[in-house]
């Protein structure tokens, strides 16, 4: 996919988090963005590794940067104390109006990260993150043994909360197959 | 009795200091290379004064990171929340090797570079490799490990590898808690100190005033905080609240957020105007066109130049390779009609540089934001490839959000509380050049075809 057509699909799921609720702070739309990518199957071809509250990608936010150079997402400021929600303009509308075929193709994968994503906390999506994080990295380990791996690595993460994740993560990629795959 | 401790002066932190060890960092083969290495590749070429070098900035950003390191780590600064979830940050037994650590990090952190600095790094080295890598191995190098062994104390070259060159770019390698923070300190988006001497150190020499802002009071302001709270992560009771509002010790807390750096609410102007100042260096000095442009004949130049068109990863020839033997090749280039590379030689130090046919506008963006390479394909099939160039870049980093300590002992996202940071734009550039012999013909030929060119509609590839 070219640079446009990955706009427009992070575009569509930035509205769709906002539709469904989401926050859409960074860390919201690093983190659906991953799932969209691993879990989902999007391929938007951004690199994560294991940083703040997860998976992070240096690329993708250079790319949000862009974005907002380009006059396709907003930054939209909250009250005090929080940091500001990703918004998409009218640009971006467009932008995805020239790319129909695109967003045809992935519209239900990222409805479903939207879905299931939007309405959670930071700290849940961190588990939620982190654990298809350690799934996806460490297929040959049990559950227990990535469990102990994500809390050595966020040691507020605790092992039954971890393992709690993973079996989230399972439900989550059951249902993505049994509904779209 | 032998001196221990050593200063350099240096125009824009008065003073450098470093101990014997430290000196013997210095005096390395890497080290010493940069001062054959422009900080601003060719910017001088249109900003006279902008000759400083690599060196220079390595030894600021060690300054720093040292004057940084003290002011995050003292007592009286450090956040309850950082001392649960980063118990390091108060391990007294730590900090001198951390702080060791943090400076040769800091001084070593561009012993990667190429000739010319950013100018040619991404088309002249092998797939996967930057200077960063680079900057990996020469860090790995028999030489220098033995260098950080003999410090008191020893430096494992991991953890210098770790804070010099940050989680992006080491991804082999897993970072504490307390390793993430204090690789901030130097590649941060927001307060690194890399960035902080460019930007004093660039505009001093550039002779513009806008890259200026009063780091002494921000690096008094600096702190380790948690980050700013986002919704459902409630942000804790202040200090300053009735009792019967602060939060039950008996009842299980929020975990803590993960920590960033920040400032506490005296510094938010300082971090404005360091905000500011890195808009304006950058819409006016690092995008400056005419720099771009020499910068692109410089690439072509190397291109043509360098063996294979690839500059070698060997750790021997890197070293060997500066701008001192570039320039000289350059020259001869130049004047030499049938030298690999002359034409672009010759357009550098004839000032024949490419000239502007197109540049961004914000209403081209909003039709199309690739508006430039529209621009550039169709110039090509009119002109030829070979008088057309483009360049395209964007601001690396995200939003300026950072988190706030604010007097009664709340912490806030930075944007919610600044307007000026919130309304700053990201800055981004899109320039057409072409060859000065065709640029009267380029710009009719733009001036009457510019709408239907910079239109995507049938030209987009939605598969």
């Amino acid at each position: 996919m070219n640079r446009l057509q990955i706009a427009a699909l992070l575009t569509h799921l930035v509205r769709r988090m906002r539709h469904h609720g989401g926050w859409c702070g960074e860390t919201h739309v690093q983190k659906s963005t991953y799932v969209a990518q691993q879990l989902a199957g999007v391929p938007l071809g951004f690199d994560f590794i294991l940083y703040k509250h997860g998976p992070f990608s240096f690329d993708l936010r250079d790319e949000l940067t862009s974005l907002r150079a380009d006059d396709l997402l907003h930054l939209e400021p909250q009250a005090f104390p929080y940091g500001p929600k990703f918004k998409i303009t009218d640009n971006a509308r467009k932008l995805g109006q020239k790319f129909p075929k695109t967003i045809k193709k992935y519209t239900d994968a990222l409805e479903f990260v939207a879905e299931k994503l939007a309405d959670k906390q930071v700290d849940e999506l961190e588990r939620l993150a982190t654990a298809l994080f350690a799934k996806s990295n460490f297929a040959g380990m049990d559950d227990h043994d990535r469990a102990a791996w994500i809390n050595q690595k966020k040691p507020h993460v605790t092992i039954e909360d971890a393992l709690a994740a993973l079996a989230e993560v399972d439900e989550l990629e059951e249902e993505f197959n049994s509904e779209l795959a | 009795m032998p001196k221990h401790l050593h200063e350099i002066r240096d125009p824009i932190h008065v003073f450098i200091r470093l101990n014997t060890d430290e000196r013997k960092v210095v005096d390395s083969p890497p080290v010493q290379r940069l001062r054959n290495i422009h900080q601003l590749a060719t910017t001088f070429l249109v900003y006279p004064g902008a000759t400083h070098r690599r060196f220079e900035h390595s030894l600021g950003v060690m300054e720093l990171a040292g004057r940084v390191f003290d002011v995050v780590t003292h007592p009286y600064n450090i956040h309850d929340d950082i001392r649960r979830i980063v118990p390091e940050i108060t391990d007294q037994n730590q900090m001198g090797y951390w702080r060791g650590c943090l400076k040769m990090a800091a001084l070593c952190h561009d012993i990667g570079h190429l000739p010319f600095s950013h100018a040619a790094e991404k088309e002249l080295l092998p797939e996967g490799w930057d200077h960063e890598r680079l900057t990996r191995v020469l860090l790995e190098s028999t030489e220098m490990r033995s260098l950080f062994n003999d410090m008191t104390p020893p430096l494992r070259p991991n953890d210098v590898i770790k804070l010099a060159i940050g989680p992006k770019k080491a991804k082999h390698l897993s970072f504490s808690t307390w390793e993430t923070v204090l690789a901030e300190i130097i590649v941060g988006d927001a307060f690194g100190v890399d960035r902080m001497d460019y930007l004093l150190r660039d505009s001093h020499h550039a002779g513009v005033v806008y890259g200026r802002f009063d780091h002494h009071r921000l690096i008094d302001t600096l702190r380790v905080l948690p980050s700013p709270p986002v919704s459902g992560n409630a942000p804790a009771a202040s200090p300053t609240q009735p009792a019967e509002d602060q939060p039950d010790p008996t009842q299980p807390q929020p975990p803590p957020r993960e920590p960033a750096l920040g400032v506490d609410e005296g510094g938010v102007h300082t971090a404005e105007a360091l905000m500011l100042a890195r808009f304006f260096m950058y819409s006016q000095l690092y995008f400056h066109p005419i720099r771009r442009a020499y910068d692109i004949h410089l690439k072509d130049f190397l291109k043509a130049w360098v063996d294979g068109g690839q500059f070698s990863t060997e750790i021997a020839r890197h070293l060997e390779m500066t701008d001192n033997e570039v320039t000289a090749a350059l020259l001869q280039a130049s004047r030499t009609p049938d030298a690999p590379g002359h034409d672009a030689a010759r357009r550098l130090t004839k000032r024949d540089h490419f000239r502007v046919l197109y540049q961004r506008h914000p209403d081209d963006v909003r039709v199309n934001p690739e508006a430039g390479k529209s621009v550039f394909d169709a110039a090509c099939k009119k002109f030829g490839a070979e008088r057309c160039r483009h360049d395209r870049y964007s601001q690396r980093s995200g939003a300026p959000d950072f988190p706030v300590l604010t007097k009664d002992g709340r912490i806030a996202s930075s944007l919610a509380m600044s307007q000026t940071l919130t309304q700053l734009e990201a800055v981004s550039v899109d320039y057409v050049f072409v060859d000065p012999d065709i640029l009267a013909e380029a710009q009719t030929w733009l001036q009457a075809n510019r709408e239907q060119t910079i239109t995507p509609a049938e030209e987009l590839n939605d598969e």
